[in-house]
């Protein structure tokens, strides 16, 4: 039996305290292992170590052969399964588009989601669901990939049972031999008796290991065509209109509120260019649009493990900002191409910045009390040094 | 020697006196005909030392931040919060004493497009973000490991402020002290070296008698946990 996940020697503190010391643990294609002590033991730490989430103090972690993150910094990424305790979904995904996503890969949802009790709810936003409707989606969501897959794949669920009814639970023990007796490997944290009656091996923290013989399943996989999930960010800015909420107000009242003291064909070449590039400025200074919406339920987590550039809507920001500029330009009757592509480049390196910069504080426990906007200032520079060179 | 901190920073700040004083009324005023305002440029006797001192402690932060980071120092840890408070406070005291110089000498406070003034407030602005940002979080590794990332990377800025006026003079004034272009006499030069002096004493004592007071700050939570688990 080849080994699916390979955990070795992991080191891991969260806070202030280590939580996991010099640990191994081995799971071979076939194999369900649930996790299973008193909270706060260190079964989600194991789970989000595993799926590369957690700096290593020592140690890595190794998913079908391919490192996902190691103590040296090392990180990769292959296609496994991930239901996290948070649901990792963002309000705005529509419910069949989400599993799609998380297949990369056309296939009949509506059957799936038969099944689980919400065909109906098919084409209805996350947001619109209750608690213990959106836990299916995020369950299904760690699923599908195995459930698509003729190759053993890893899948990694952390209290999957948390908040659903008892015929779904009942449904997912059945799912979880299933796709075992397809060989993939299944690494589980729960409390629930019937998905510990369903492991092959239970480790109980601190540290107890039980082997069993659970009942055996029978895999029938899903029929799928291979499809890439493309502009998932684009798609979501359009169905929001978070961009223009957010980046394309701030545009809009930057310059309304320079209108209500400037007269544009009154003012000189660098006080012209520092006009007509400033709404551009203001709108890049808001970030990416679709930020906001990837920290909701934890999502960027679970893009995070699927991908190494997140959902973005970049490509919005960037015509956003052109439009913007073409607008001063037009105010101030001044056309040059030059300048209004300035405006939408200078937007969009801004937004990177600032993206970036929140990007790096999401590890952080309380990311939305960081002050990130005190290291925005210096991207008044560039716009500065910008109106400075076109002047 | 536990009282070395708060000894050694009324040093510094006794010597930062001497230099206002001695600055405002025994150093020669500028003649000189380049000098818009020759009265404000007596603020350069607070405005530079205040500006090693900040590089010193963005440095000391430098070195704080990596070694924790690569090394789980806990000393490090402690050097990266007193460093980050003191580049606050030097970092302050340089930024205001500059604009105040600016609005006599240029007719404006600031310039945005000057490489010099936007990275230094730039390097201010870090340290009031590492100062309130950390007050904002519970104490543990990824509050840790986050600002140390912003402290190490922050530190570009450093060799960036210092050779800005070197090679893009826009409108910071370039550099006086160890050049052929200097114009400092011998009296000016002994100010400024009386200054530069307490200030790095006065950032010493600072950062000594923070590393302590952050040492005692963890070890108060250490206890406050150990008691809540006994209770």
């Amino acid at each position: 039996m080849a080994v699916l996940i390979k955990l070795e020697d992991l080191t891991v503190r969260r806070g202030r305290k280590e939580v996991l010391n010099g640990w191994n643990l081995n799971i071979d294609s076939a194999e369900v292992v649930v996790l299973s002590g008193e909270n706060g033991c260190g079964k989600s730490t194991v789970i989000e170590a595993a799926a590369g989430l957690l700096n290593l103090e020592n140690g890595s972690s190794k998913i079908q052969n391919q490192t996902i993150r190691d103590s040296e910094g090392r990180r990769g990424r292959t296609n496994f399964g991930l239901c996290l305790q948070n649901d990792c979904v963002m309000g705005d995904e529509l419910v069949g588009e989400k599993l799609l996503d998380a297949a990369q890969a056309n296939f009949d949802v509506k059957s799936l989601l038969d099944e689980w009790k919400l065909g109906h709810r098919i084409n209805d936003k996350i947001a619109f669901l209750s608690g213990g409707q959106r836990r299916k989606i995020a369950v299904l969501s760690a699923l599908v990939p195995a459930m698509i897959s003729a190759q053993p794949i890893a899948v990694l669920l952390d209290e999957p049972d948390s908040g659903l009814d008892d015929d779904s639970i009942e449904i997912l023990v059945q799912l979880l031999r299933d796709l075992a007796a397809g060989g993939h490997a299944i690494l589980v944290t729960s409390h629930n008796q019937k998905i510990i009656n369903a492991a092959n091996r239970v480790i109980s923290f601190p540290f107890s290991e039980k082997k069993q013989s659970p009942i055996i399943g029978t895999f029938n996989k899903l029929e799928s065509k291979k499809s890439t999930t493309k502009n998932i960010g684009l798609r979501l800015n359009i169905r929001t209109m978070s961009g223009f909420a957010n980046n394309g107000i701030a545009g809009l009242l930057v310059l309304g509120s320079m209108l209500a003291f400037v007269t544009p064909n009154q003012l000189g070449s660098e006080m012209l260019f520092a006009f007509i590039l400033a709404p551009a400025l203001a709108a890049g200074l808001n970030g990416d649009p679709i930020f906001k919406l990837l920290q909701e339920n934890r999502a960027h987590a679970w893009w995070y493990v699927r991908k190494a550039t997140p959902p973005n809507a970049f490509a919005h920001v960037f015509l956003g900002c052109g439009l913007l500029t073409i607008l001063s330009s037009a105010i101030a009757n001044h056309w040059d191409a030059i300048v209004i592509l300035s405006g939408a480049t200078l937007g969009l390196f801004t937004a990177i910045v600032v993206t970036i910069l929140s990007h790096a504080t999401l590890r952080l426990a309380r990311p939305n009390a960081v002050m990130l906007r005190l290291l925005t200032p210096i991207l008044i520079l560039p716009w500065a040094i910008l109106v400075s060179r076109l002047s | 020697m536990k009282r070395l901190g708060e000894v050694l920073t009324l040093a510094g700040l006794t010597g930062a006196g001497l230099t206002l004083w001695l600055g405002f009324t025994w150093a020669p005023s500028v003649t000189i005909e380049a000098f818009e305002s020759p009265e404000a440029q007596k603020i350069f006797y607070w405005h530079v030392p205040s500006a090693w001192a900040a590089m010193l402690s963005f440095s000391l932060l430098f070195i704080g931040s990596t070694m924790w980071f690569f090394k789980r120092n806990q000393w490090a840890w402690r050097l990266h919060v007193a460093s980050s408070e003191a580049g606050l406070a030097t970092g302050l005291m340089c930024v205001v004493s500059g604009t105040i110089w600016g609005a006599a000498e240029w007719g404006i406070p600031w310039d945005w497009t000057d490489i010099r003034l936007n990275t230094f407030a730039m390097l201010t602005l870090l340290s009031l973000f590492l100062v309130l940002g950390r007050r904002s979080q519970p104490d543990g590794i990824e509050t840790r490991d986050t600002f140390s990332t912003f402290g190490m990377y922050g530190f570009l800025l450093v060799p960036l402020t210092y050779f800005a006026t070197r090679i893009w003079q826009i409108r910071h004034p370039g550099p006086v002290v160890g050049t052929s272009e200097g114009s400092l006499n011998s009296d000016m030069g002994l100010v400024l070296l009386i200054g530069a002096i307490s200030f790095t004493i006065l950032i010493i004592g600072h950062i000594i008698s923070g590393m302590r007071l952050a040492h005692l700050e963890l070890r108060f939570e250490d206890l406050t946990s150990k008691y809540e688990e006994l209770i």
